[in-house]
Formats: C-alpha cells, structure tokens, sequence
C-alpha cells in the first residue's frame, strides 16, 4: 500500500495540538470572540516511500504499513517517517520498532526542521474586522531515514 | 364478480351469437336472459322462487356438468317439448356455431390458435419454428405487418437522417427543444454522457452513464471535479453602498453568522455565504441559502455591485423580497445592447418557423438553404424567457438596480486539492497587444484597454498572483472564499492533443515565489486585484458577441505553418475576462478539515463550451447533481433544498420527493413491497417535522411540571402517556424552524459529548454552561419548536439510508453498548401489526358477503364500516404505507423517536456509515440531560426497511 487510501486522514493535519502558549499573539486573542481553524500544514510532493504518521490512524496499521514498504516486492532499500508535533512520538517509535524487528538490519537518520502552520481566526462578530485574522505558529517535525546500509 | 372474470366472459362471447347468454350470478340478469336462452324450453315452468334459490347455491355464472346441489336431474327437465320451435331454436345455434369457428377470434396473430405452453416467443420472427399447418398463414401476417410498419415510419419522419443532421436544422431542432426547459450551454456534451433530468426548469445532468461513484470521490478527495453551476441564479445590486447594507440587513441576522456587511466580504476580497430570511422575520421564516460577492470599491465612488447567488427553486422569493426592501417596483426597459440580444433570441424563438413540408421528389437541400439558413441562431443565456420579460427593476427613493442575470453568467466549480493546477494549466492569462492595433480604434474591449497604463498595471499584477497559484500545492492552503480577477487568453488555443493530468509543480515554481506564496496563503488577494471586466455588462456583451466560433478557429488552426502548433499572434477577440473565486473545503467539526475545497470559475455568457473543453482536457472528472450531494454531504453541510425543510424551497422539495419515492414503492408489486407499518415506520417517504416539533413541545412542558429526576425509561412512559392524551389542539400554531443561531449551536454542541465521533478529545475548551436542569429550561423557552442540523456516525456497524429513524437509547441499551464486544449488538424493534392490512381483508370480506347474500351480514359490515382505520377514504390506502393522520411519531416505536435522516450513505472519508439530519432540540436536550456522561451523546439509528437499531453518535458541528 505505497499510496495513501485516504491522503487527508493521512497529512499531519491532525496531529497539531494548539498550545496557545507557544505564540506571543495567542495572549491577546480572547477566545470567546473568535473561533479558531487550522489550516492544512503545506503539503510537499509525496515520494512512494514517504510515510506521513498521524495520531488518527491505528499504531500498529501504520507500522505495517512501513514493513510492507521495506520487504515487500517494491523493494525501497529506503523510507522516509515523517511525523509532526504530537506525532513525533509516533514516527520515532515506529523507526525504532523497525529497526528492532530487522534484528540490526535496518539504519536510522533523524532530521528535525520546524514546519510553520496556519491558523485563521473567525471573529464571531464578523461585521468589525477588515483585516483577514491569521496568524503563523511553528511546531517541530521529524523526518526519519530508516534505510539498509549500502553493503560494502 | 372481480374485473378479470368479467373481462373473460366478454371475450369469450365477443363472437357468439346474440341468442348466446352466459350465465351470471347477479339474479336480476339470470331472470331477464333465462327465457331465450333456451329457446323457450326453460325451465319457464318453475317459479323464479324455486329457480332463485337454486341460483344462490352457484358462485360463479358456468354451471358445468352435474350440480352436486341435491337436486336431480328430473326437477330440469321439461315435461313437453314442442318439435317445431325446439328445432328452429336448435338450428339457430347451429348456425350460429358454424359462424363463430369460421371467424378468427381476439388477435390476429397465428399463435393464437396454439394452446399456451407450445407457444414461443422466437415464433414471431421465425415462422419455420411454428407447426406446419400454421406456417403459411404466418408468413402471410407477417408480410402484411412488414409493410405497415414501413409505410408508418415514412409517415412519421419525412426528411433523411442526414438533413435532420445539418447544422441548421439541427439548431433548430434544439432551439425548440429548449424552449420549455433551460439548456445550459453544456447541455450537449452532458446528453451525451451523462443521465439528464428536468429540474427546476433546466435540464440537468444527475449522474454519469459510467458507473463512478468512487472514482469521483477519488477526483474530490485528490485530484479535482469539475461541475457546472450554471443553473444557479445570480442577482445584481447595484447602489450607495450604505443604502444597499441598509435594505439587506432587514434579510440576515447577526446571530445565524455572518452577513452582507461583513467587513472582509464588503472590501470584496472574500465571497460570503449567509441564510436569507423574509424581511425583518429573522428566526421564524427562512428563505434559504445564498452566497454573495461584492464588487470591490472603485476609488472615490460609493457606489457599488452585489451578487447574490441563489438557487433556482429560490430565485423568486428573493427577487420578491430585494424588491420589496429595496422598494424597487419600476420596471426599466432594457438597455440597448440587451435588446440586440433579446432580438436574437426572439428571431430563433418566436417567429414562426417555416414548416417545410416536401412533397417526395423536391430538391431538400435547396430550400432549406433559402429558408432555415440565416435563421437559426444559437440560444445563448436562458431560451425559455420571452424577450418583453422585465430582467432590471429600478427603485426612484433609494436608487437602487436590481438585475436579473440568470443565465448571463456561467458557473464552474471544480473541487479538489488539485483544482488550483488545472485552472493554472487550462487558462493563460491575456497577451497585450501590438502598438499597431493599440493605435488603431477597435470595436474590441481588450485593445481599448490595453491602452491605458493603470489597467496594464492591474492586469500584470493579476497575472503575477495567478502564476503564484502555481507554487500552492493544495487549494486547502489558501484562505477561505479569496477572489481573483483576472483576463485570458482564449483557453481553446492551448488544448492539448491529449487528455493530460494536470499535477502541481510545486518544484519548479518554488524559486519563482516562495515570498509570495507565503504572502497569498496568509493575506490572500489584495484588494484592487478582486476586480474583474466581467462585472461590466458592456464587456460582457462585447467579449459574448466577438467570440470565434469553432469553425473559424479550426480554419485560423489548419492555416498555421507547423500543425499543431500554437496561434501566434492570438487573435485579438479572444480575451476574456474571468473570476476566480475560492470555495472553501469543510470548515465544521475536527475531522478531513478543508476537504473539498476548490475554485469556481465565472465566465460571460457564450463562452462556456469554449472553457469546458479544454479544462475536461485536463483530465478532471465530471460530476452531476448526484455529486453535489456526495460532496455537501462529505463536507458535512446541509444541501439546499434538499436540508432545508423550513424553507418553502425546500417543504417544496419534500412534497416531491414523496410523491417520486411514492410512485416507485407502488411500481413494485404489492407482494414485494416493504410493509412499512410491520417495520413500526411511519414516514418513509416524507418527514412529519411538524408533528415531531409539536409532539416534542408537549413533551417538553409536560415534564418540566414533573418532578425533575427524568430517568430514561421516566421519559418514555411519558411520551407514552402524552400520545394517549393526545396533543392539546388549542395551542396555538407556531412553525418549527431550524436552529441556526450560532451561540446556541456551539452551546448544543458542547453538551453534546466530551468526544467527537472518532473518540478524540475535544481540544476546543470553552466557558460553556454545564448541562443542567436550569441551563435545559432556559435554553428551551427559546427553542422548544426548534430542529437542529446533526450528523450521525455509526460506531460499530451498518449503513444507515434515507429517511432512518433517531432514537433515543433506553438505559439498557447502553447497558448493551458499554458490555462492548462484537457479541453486543444493538436493540431490535419488535415487529409490529399491520392493523390496516387485517381490517382491509375483513372489510372486503365483508363487502363480499353482503353483496352476495342476505343482510343477515350487515351488522358485522356495520362494524367494519365504522372501524376508524377504514374511515380513510379506500382509493388512497396505499397498503404498507401508514395513511395520513398519522398516530404520534415519537411514541410509535418501542424507543422514543428524535428525528429523521435526509442524507445518509457510507461515508468513504471517515470509513463509516454516516448521516446528516435533523433531531427535535426539546427530545435532544431532555436526552442528553437523562444520560451518563460517558454515554452522553449516543443515539439508535434505524432505516425504514429494518427493524435492527444501530448504535451512532450525535455531534452538532459549528
């Protein structure tokens, strides 16, 4: 299963907890008077081999997912996990469950980048604003390389 | 005697003689035939006493052989025949006899004289597969028949195939065919492929002959859909800005969301969506739903251009009521460039067309040249209008314009994350013209414009943000609703030869604009980039009449030096102004957000085969209405008319979908129909929201009297004891409405259940009033008559259909849910009796023996007659169907009911059944009040065909 079967249950949307903390605008935007949605993290062109985890899916589906895409007759030598926010904890497992169940075979390479989101803020007294409320918040990803080393 | 009897017998004595009777049970006929039937040797000599009685005992009107009715043969028999009249009575029957083999009988087919079980059905075609000794007198039927068809079919079509093929007569042709329903300027490619249906005065296509219900999903989901929405209805304000918000806000309401003066719409940047009502009857009487556009400002100007885009079941009402607010009554005639067109319209229209009737033998081609050549025109914009039809209504104390301009402007709407690249791919935007024609005067918009400098200006920017489109990768990520104007090139001239996918190249654009793409997803367009020529009608007109037609672009094409190569220069006619207008994807609730986002496209009239083609060249999928509702339905939003009972549209609506659902449950036969009432369901076609809300309402009363520790099962008995006290019929009649007050939505919703339907915690922490019985009373001397939107998402398993039943779970059931495990199904509804049936039955029974026999019967008629099932008029008793009035809805079913279902099908983005509708707020609360918190929320589910309830969550999404 190298493609998605849902590719909106399968972005990172879901996984972004707010934490109203984390901007410095976010202090001065009563919540009462505005609902907040988020929009869809920027979507990068998607390889065979990448996997995007989310926390909606079932954990062991997903690690599934993986094996089938490293031993199965697609034959990657390598995959990509790529987790955000509250899903970092997800992909981190996932590569490590994968690489115990290789008994050794398998590397990992870690990277980490910060992905910048939006949210739009829906005044709920829409009358008064002129200006589009937006507003950018960073959270961190991971993207993990679980490759079979290059025998040598 | 039933109708099938009686239809033998007239058969089987078509062709006797006159002195043949047969024998009927009915007395009064057997007294007055008896005497010539036999030739006046009846049995004359008995009393018609004793003959009366003897007929009683015989059912049907054949007596054959002996009568086993105790009575012997020698009681008939006469005592004396008299020789002379017994033979000239004999012979006339002879007579008679020999006639009627002669004749050949009932049809006059050859297989007649077959019995039944030797006849075949490839015997009609193949003689040799009949016997012998009919063979002959077939192939001589059947020559005959041949050439009567023949003769038949030349009287029918007297012109060739290939003439009615010409494009003139062709054009005719579908001029008058769209004379009585509107043809969108697609129609022809869509009759061609999809199933096209008549609706609300258009013809348009519901769904694909091919099967593609998911591949369809499939485009919606990551690719793109393309649909045309042309049929929508657009309506043009036109006035001071402040005087138009000040008519408009007596039709909206600041409670139920945003309206027209919505800042962010009002600057024109944004395309709003807002729920009409009747001027100044804010809750009570809804209109439906609307989305408008405002023209952006022209600087130092105050007046301004507004679109409202209705729906054509809508289309009166609003106009009625824009007119009433605005109080424009005065008609304006037509501004010249619209009488041009309605000229047109009315050449190909209303002159009488030369009826051309050939005599066999006439040169055809000649005369049609003469005649139908010049005259037919292609229908542009909406045929069935008559051309003196008032379209402009001016008012002379607020100076507002109110413009009709249905059919004036065409509607695209693609869906999908991959929308964005298809447009960017299909369309290009304008060239600039040469200094030479700059300088020359044009009859043309485009080379008048290009020579003013600020409009370049503008129209480079545009261009610029149109290619920054490029470097998006999905259309989710754009704000909400943006709006782009824009000017381009013919799209006719870059089809490519083949069907291509059109896929983002987020890669190559990347370097070209990373700046402002950030600057587009955030700010969206700026404002002086919203405007767009389409909002001229003088353009409008200028681009609808200059367009080349296909023939001259093919000549222009085959003339170029490479073939296939590009037209260069672009012919200067083929410019046209467009808008782009962002359709934002779902925006309620937690899940698939932004799913189904995508771009409409307006086009002016005339151009919209022309900019089809090459975006279906695109490889995009086509959707018709079915599709529609699949993607209001994913999104979660009700669809109009369909989720709008309360509007006249949409009670309109209902009131048809049960007489269609109606007439298709009586084309089955009655032996296979679904008998509704054994399945307890007493509204599969149409949903009695009215009684529901009332029913509801009593409830609701009668238990805030009562003592407030209201267990479920307390509730049930109480629904039960107010259905047998009846509802009180003096309240006074108060219309349910649909709760679209935004606080109380997001208030319901909260107390709706901590999770959301995939068991995710709500992040979204409010200051909410906690669910309680003081927060329940006042929150329903509001809105006690009140449905609310819902969507239902089955937990475990099933697929829930239209029309299903909300229910309220008993303690026990839950009990059952919480067990948990596969093995823990949901309840089932006993099966009910079919009253109505067994009543039927024993009435006609009764009929029966009363009209056969002797009023000893009469008192049980009596009885049935006064049965008050049967009290019903019997022509309309439909059996199955519970006829109208119908008992109480909430108590008709062992669990209490809430509500009913309008769409519902397994959903293929959360990968479970899952179904919108609406639920009674008064049954709601008092539900969500009785039940655990870790229950809090769940409902039954039951289709009208089963009696299996099934577990489901209510979210209320806002």
């Amino acid at each position: 299963m190298s493609e998605p079967r849902k590719p909106g249950m399968s972005s990172l949307h879901a996984v972004a907890p707010v934490q109203p903390s984390d901007s410095p605008c976010a202090v001065d935007i009563d919540p009462v008077e505005y609902t907040l949605r988020k929009r869809l993290p920027r979507k990068l062109p998607k390889r065979r081999n990448d996997v995007y985890v989310n926390m909606k899916t079932d954990f062991r589906a997903q690690l599934a997912r993986c094996q089938k895409l490293l031993d199965g007759g697609s034959g990657h030598r390598e995959i990509c996990v790529h987790g955000l926010g509250l899903a970092i904890n997800r992909a981190i497992n996932i590569a490590l469950q994968l690489q115990a169940s290789s008994q050794g075979a398998l590397q990992l390479a870690a990277n980490t980048s910060t992905v910048e989101l939006v949210d739009d803020l829906e005044p709920e007294d829409p009358d008064e604003v002129a200006e589009p409320l937006t507003r950018t918040r960073n959270n961190s990803a991971i993207h993990i390389k679980v490759f079979y080393p290059d025998p040598k | 005697m039933s109708a099938a009897k009686v239809k033998m017998r007239q058969k089987k004595l078509r062709n006797q003689p006159a002195s043949v009777q047969c024998l009927s049970s009915s007395v009064h006929d057997e007294a007055s035939t008896h005497p010539n039937g036999g030739g006046g040797d009846g049995p004359s000599g008995k009393d018609a006493l004793s003959l009366r009685k003897k007929r009683s005992h015989q059912e049907t009107g054949w007596v054959r052989g002996h009568q086993k009715s105790g009575e012997v043969y020698g009681d008939k028999m006469p005592q004396f025949i008299t020789a002379g009249v017994f033979a000239r009575a004999r012979a006339a029957e002879v007579s008679a006899m020999l006639k009627a083999v002669t004749k050949t009988t009932g049809s006059c087919h050859v297989f007649g004289a077959l019995p039944r079980h030797m006849r075949r059905r490839a015997m009609s075609h193949n003689t040799k597969r009949l016997p012998c000794r009919l063979r002959e007198m077939a192939n001589r039927m059947r020559e005959k028949c041949l050439q009567g068809s023949v003769k038949k079919k030349e009287q029918a079509k007297n012109k060739s195939r290939k003439a009615r093929r010409r494009h003139g007569n062709m054009l005719l042709e579908f001029n008058r065919r769209q004379r009585k329903n509107v043809w969108l300027e697609t129609h022809i490619w869509h009759a061609k492929r999809f199933h096209m249906v008549k609706k609300w005065g258009y013809c348009l296509g519901d769904r694909p002959t091919l099967k593609c219900y998911r591949p369809s999903y499939r485009a919606m989901s990551t690719h793109c859909l393309l649909q045309d929405l042309s049929y929508y209805c657009c309506i043009e304000l036109q006035g001071e800005e402040d005087k138009l918000l000040d008519c408009l806000s007596q039709l909206t309401s600041k409670e139920a969301g945003p309206t027209f003066a919505q800042r962010l719409c009002l600057s024109g940047q944004r395309q709003g969506s807002l729920v009409l009502y009747r001027a100044g009857q804010f809750p009570s009487q809804p209109l439906g739903s609307a989305t408008f556009l405002w023209r952006p400002r022209t600087p130092g100007s105050v007046h301004r251009h507004l679109w409202t885009w209705v729906h054509p079941t809508l289309k009166q009402d609003v106009l009625a009521e824009f007119q009433s607010v605005c109080q424009c009554q005065a008609v304006v005639p037509p501004p010249v460039p619209l009488v041009i067109d309605a000229k047109v319209v009315s050449t190909t229209d209303w002159e009488p067309k030369p009826e051309r009737k050939h005599t066999p033998g006439t040169k055809r081609k000649q005369s049609d040249k003469d005649a139908g050549g010049p005259l037919a025109k292609k229908i542009l914009g909406d045929g069935t209008r008559s051309p003196d039809t008032p379209v402009t209504w001016k008012s002379s104390s607020t100076g507002i314009l109110i413009n009709d301009l249905t059919m004036e402007i065409v509607r695209y709407r693609l869906i999908g994350p991959q929308s964005h690249s298809v447009l960017t791919e299909a369309l290009e935007a304008a060239t600039d013209c040469d200094e030479s024609i700059k300088s020359q005067p044009s009859c043309l918009w485009w080379p008048n414009h290009c020579k003013e400098e600020s409009k370049m200006k503008l129209h480079q920017q545009q261009t610029d943000l149109f290619h920054t489109l490029k470097g998006v990768y999905s259309t989710a990520e754009l704000p909400p609703g943006i709006v782009l104007g824009l000017t381009v090139d013919d799209p006719r001239l870059s089809i490519p030869p083949k069907r291509v996918k059109a896929l983002s190249c987020v890669k190559e654009a990347q370097e070209v604009s990373d700046e402002k793409r950030k600057e587009l997803s955030l700010r969206g367009v700026p404002e002086h980039c919203c405007e767009s020529f389409l909002w001229e009608q003088s353009v409008r007109n200028n681009v609808t009449e200059n367009k080349i037609s296909e023939q001259d672009l093919n000549r222009m094409r085959s003339e170029v030096l490479v073939p296939g190569s590009r037209l260069n220069p672009v012919p200067l006619q083929g410019r046209v102004p467009i808008l782009l207008v962002h359709q934002p994807g779902k925006q309620v609730g937690h899940e698939m957000n932004s799913w189904g986002a995508g771009w409409d496209l307006l086009l002016p009239k005339g151009w919209g085969m022309a900019f089809w083609i090459p975006l279906v060249y695109r490889d995009v999928r086509i959707g018709g209405l079915k599709m529609s509702l699949t993607h209001s339905q994913n999104k979660g939003v009700p669809h109009f008319p369909h989720d709008y009972p309360d509007c006249p549209a949409g009670a309109h609506f209902q009131g048809e979908q049960e007489s269609e659902l109606l007439e298709k449950f009586k084309r089955r036969p009655p032996a296979k129909r679904t008998n509704y009432i054994k399945h307890g369901c007493l509204a599969p076609f149409c949903c009695p929201w009215q009684q529901l809300a009332e029913e509801w309402d009593v409830i609701g009363s009668e238990g805030g009297i009562q003592a407030q520790s209201a267990s479920l099962d307390d509730m049930a008995t109480r629904v039960e004891r107010t259905s047998h006290h009846q509802v009180p019929v003096t309240k006074q009649q108060t219309h349910f409405t649909v709760l679209r007050t935004r606080k109380s939505l997001r208030l319901l919703s909260s107390w709706c259940g901590p999770t959301s339907s995939q068991g995710q915690r709500s992040y979204r922490v409010r200051e909410m009033p906690s669910l309680d019985h003081t927060a329940k009373k006042s929150f329903l001397a509001s809105h006690g008559m009140s449905l609310v939107w819902v969507r239902l998402s089955v937990l475990l398993k099933g697929k829930p259909d239209l029309h299903a039943m909300v229910s309220v779970p008993t303690a026990d059931d839950l009990k059952l849910l919480s067990r948990g495990g596969p093995g823990s199904s949901a309840p089932q509804e006993p099966p009910h009796r079919d009253h109505l049936k067994s009543t039927l039955k024993r009435g006609k029974k009764g009929t029966k023996k009363v009209a056969s026999d002797t009023p000893s019967t009469s008192g049980q008629m009596t009885t049935t007659s006064n049965d008050p099932q049967l009290s019903c008029p019997a022509s309309d008793v439909v059996l199955g169907v519970w006829p109208n009035p119908l008992p109480s809805v909430t108590s008709h079913c062992s669990r209490v009911t809430l509500g009913w279902v309008t769409q519902a099908d397994f959903s293929l983005s959360a990968g479970c059944g899952e179904a919108l509708g609406f639920v009674s707020v008064t049954g709601l609360v008092h539900t969500l009040i009785s039940q655990p918190l870790e229950h809090r929320g769940t409902v039954l589910l039951r289709n009208p065909m089963s009696l299996q309830y099934r577990f489901a969550k209510i979210n209320i999404e806002v």
